[in-house]
């Protein structure tokens, strides 16, 4: 009895200021404690001291300079603390005044492109690195735990992903599309680095999955990174996860069939990774369609029945509906207008059109040049039970690259020139697709992510860098500032001493704000 | 100062594009010499022939520095894995070295490519129905001319150039008529425009800024029949049209 007080002491000292994995379990209120807030990566906050009425007089409560490259990250916030990332650096910042806590940098070779956060596991945070490292630290100062490598760096792997604490693992994914490299997911032991189980986005020959390929070497260029930041349901115990292209990127000869498990969202067994189920928005893709975006988890009813379902506005241009304890489909339909599909599967999967695949001598395909939508974050509101997607609708000509013996020629396999297109914000009921508003921005591409709160404000930019704050039922701008730069992250929120703050990650410059 | 400055920069850049040659060289040297040692096993190019593995999929070529790695795996051969030892000279392997190098920058690709195709390749549309649909359905003839602005088109630009510019041109401003709530009225070239502000520039160069919500403002683009226009083209509309320009040299 004395032991178990002292085991229970001890470990509440060891999360005073840290985070219990088991504290995960239930939605957070106050806090901001995984990349999407919660485990349902909805991204819809409960908090409502700023709200329609008062949003108008919000105003800046302070800035942190990280005086690094453009922030792409979601701070985590625990116990007053925030931590976030850009490549090669982890920042805490005091979550009340924006004053530096520590500071960790460690430079590396590797693709900087982005980072998206650390995940937190009671007092230690994961870190993944252009070299494709996963970095554990110190959360009380930052220092370093230990350094294990993921991939390998001179395939072109790197690590953008926040982690996700799932309850004892960190689930890791891989980033990387320059080369033939498989990808997969990683749970990682917390305290030493070690695997616990690793899920390949790529079958074996033999194994299932494989029938969708033609060869074994068509299966050996890899493909379907895992670079954004999946979800998970504790109550099924399974983890949902999006998986990026196949390669040749846009050449397709090589490789007919599905090509699974590449642009595919999985259901995995939280404790062995095991597939549960899987649906593959793009089957053959050859525009680079990953369907990584985030699996959003909605407990809601459908067509009268309570459901467990997942809602994915997917790059390929169409928003899908599914039963996430079977991978049943619901519904499949485009947020924006699109040509690639012929029409849908049984599945309710779109199948693609071969004379919209690239060509030869050009294909034109309506589609924004960098696809439909991509990592900006998308928030589903239960209030107003409409999902929001800033998306890109526009045209684009794909090209087939093949060398005088009429082979792929290079990872790409093919060519592409933008022509027009113009970013918008999309508002559709959750349960049909059916846009319910949307807002054209202009020309260019919007990149920032969205947050919806209890206040009824749905936080966001515009293609301009106008932050905004709109009203989430019809999309009316309560509240806009031009603060100098492009929200190419997703706002977060929290709240400490009855103050709500909303953060803003704006080129290398974090803004927090909050009511007078 | 100035001139010793020149001096010793124009020396440097001697110096840069010396080596940069000499790789490019060494290269170019070794891309012979391994299709004629290496090629029959690896392929040509390195990406896999009759027994060897594609080279670009291996972790020592990926983690070789200067031939510290791959040297040894030539003049020694993997004899486990049926490879021979290949009698090059230390010159001979610096070039294999270099090729190969060379060959994972052409072979890793982050982003597709600009296209820059032979025009044989993109050129599979009729020029006639072209022509039909340029004078045509398509509208083109309303404001363009093969004898006029096009004339000479197809030798200002590169094919798929041409072929992306005549589906969607750029570089045409456009223009705005804002009319402030005083009744004053201000023309030019849109300088910017988002939901909130709106800018010019007049005919004397001078910019002018307004919140969007305080005037009224007419926005012309003259490139807008292009955009609506993309959503209208058949994949034979588009080839046959680019096929039709193609012959206005």
């Amino acid at each position: 009895m004395k032991s178990f007080a002292l085991v229970v002491a001890i470990a509440a000292e060891l999360c005073a200021q840290g985070l219990d994995p088991a504290a995960l379990l239930k939605p957070p209120t106050d806090t901001w404690p995984t990349y999407n807030g919660d485990y349902s990566g909805r991204r819809y906050s409960p908090l409502t001291q700023i709200n329609k009425t008062n949003v108008r007089t919000l105003t800046l409560a302070w800035a942190f300079q990280t005086r690094s490259s453009t922030l792409k990250t979601t701070p985590l916030e625990v116990n007053g603390v925030l931590y976030f990332t850009a490549p090669d650096h982890v920042w805490a910042i005091d979550a009340r005044s924006g004053h530096a806590i520590w500071h960790y940098n460690r430079p590396s070779e590797g693709d900087h492109i982005g980072q998206r956060g650390v995940a937190m596991y009671k007092d230690r945070l994961y870190f993944g690195t252009p070299d494709a490292h996963l970095i554990c630290l110190n959360a009380r100062n930052g220092k370093l735990i230990w350094d294990v490598v993921i991939a390998d760096v001179k395939f072109g792997y790197y690590l953008s992903v926040a982690p996700l604490v799932v309850k004892d693992s960190v689930i890791v994914g891989t980033s990387g599309d320059q080369a033939d490299i498989p990808h997969f997911l990683e749970a990682i032991n917390p305290e030493n680095g070690k695997i616990i189980w690793r899920w390949n986005s790529v079958p074996k020959p033999g194994e299932p999955g494989s029938e969708t390929w033609p060869d074994a070497e068509s299966m050996a260029h890899g493909g379907g990174p895992t670079w954004i930041t999946g979800t998970y349901d504790p109550s099924l115990n399974l983890i949902y996860w999006g998986t990026g292209n196949p390669h040749p990127v846009l050449a397709g000869i090589g490789r007919r069939g599905a090509n699974l498990y590449t642009c595919s969202i999985v259901a995995l067994n939280a404790d062995t990774g095991k597939l549960a189920w899987y649906f593959q928005p793009s089957p053959h893709d050859t525009h680079d369609w990953d369907a990584v975006e985030t699996p959003v988890l909605i407990d809601a009813e459908f067509r009268g029945k309570p459901r467990k379902m997942l809602a994915q506005a997917s790059r390929n241009g169409y928003y899908f509906l599914l039963d996430r304890v079977t991978g049943e489909h619901l519904v499949t339909a485009p947020f924006v207008p699109t040509d690639f599909a012929s029409g849908l599967d049984a599945k309710g999967q779109p199948i693609p059109d071969k004379k919209k695949e690239p060509q030869l001598d050009g294909s034109l395909v309506a589609v924004a040049p960098g696809g439909a939508t991509n990592w900006m974050s998308p928030s589903f509101d239960p209030q107003t039970k409409l999902f929001y997607v800033n998306a890109q609708r526009g045209f684009t000509l794909y090209y087939l690259d093949l060398n005088a013996k009429q082979q792929v020629e290079g990872h790409q396999g093919g060519a592409a020139s933008p022509l027009w297109s113009e970013s918008l914000l999309v508002a559709f009921d959750f349960a049909t697709g059916k846009i319910r508003w949307s807002r054209t921005e202009d020309e260019g591409r919007a990149r920032p992510g969205i947050l919806t709160t209890a206040g009824g404000v749905l936080f966001t930019a515009d293609a301009a860098g106008n932050l905004l704050a709109l009203d989430a039922e019809n999309g009316s701008v309560l509240w806009h500032k031009y603060p100098g730069g492009y929200l190419d992250s997703s706002p977060m929120t929290y709240e400490l001493d009855g103050r709500q703050f909303v953060l803003t990650a704006v080129g290398d410059v974090l803004y927090a704000w909050a009511l007078p | 100062m100035a001139t010793s400055i020149r001096f010793v920069l124009a020396a440097l850049l001697a110096l840069v594009t010396c080596v940069l040659a000499v790789a490019q060289g060494s290269a170019e040297r070794g891309r012979a010499q391994f299709a004629q040692t290496c090629g029959f096993c690896h392929g040509v190019d390195a990406n896999g022939g009759a027994e060897g593995p594609n080279l670009m999929r291996s972790a020592l070529v990926r983690h070789d520095e200067n031939g510290n790695l791959i040297s040894a795996v030539i003049r020694e051969g993997r004899p486990a894995k049926g490879m021979p030892a290949i009698p090059l000279n230390g010159s001979q392997i610096a070039d294999v070295v270099a090729f190969l190098h060379k060959r994972l920058e052409e072979s890793d690709r982050r982003s597709p490519r600009k296209p820059d195709y032979a025009l044989k390749l993109l050129l599979t549309g009729d020029a006639e129905a072209g022509k039909t649909f340029f004078f045509g359905a398509g509208g083109c003839s309303k404001c363009h001319s093969p004898t006029g602005d096009l004339a000479g088109i197809a030798k200002k630009y590169a094919p798929p150039d041409l072929q992306a510019h005549f589906l969607c041109p750029s570089g045409v401003a456009k223009t705005a008529i804002v009319t402030t709530s005083s009744g004053e009225r201000f023309s030019g070239n849109l300088f910017y425009a988002d939901a909130f502000r709106i800018a010019i520039k007049d005919a004397a160069g001078w910019y002018h800024s307004w919140p969007r919500s305080e005037v009224k403002a007419e926005i012309h683009d003259p490139l807008e029949t292009h955009q609506e226009l993309l959503s209208k083209y058949t994949e034979a509309d588009m080839h046959n049209t680019f096929a039709y320009l193609e012959t206005l040299k």
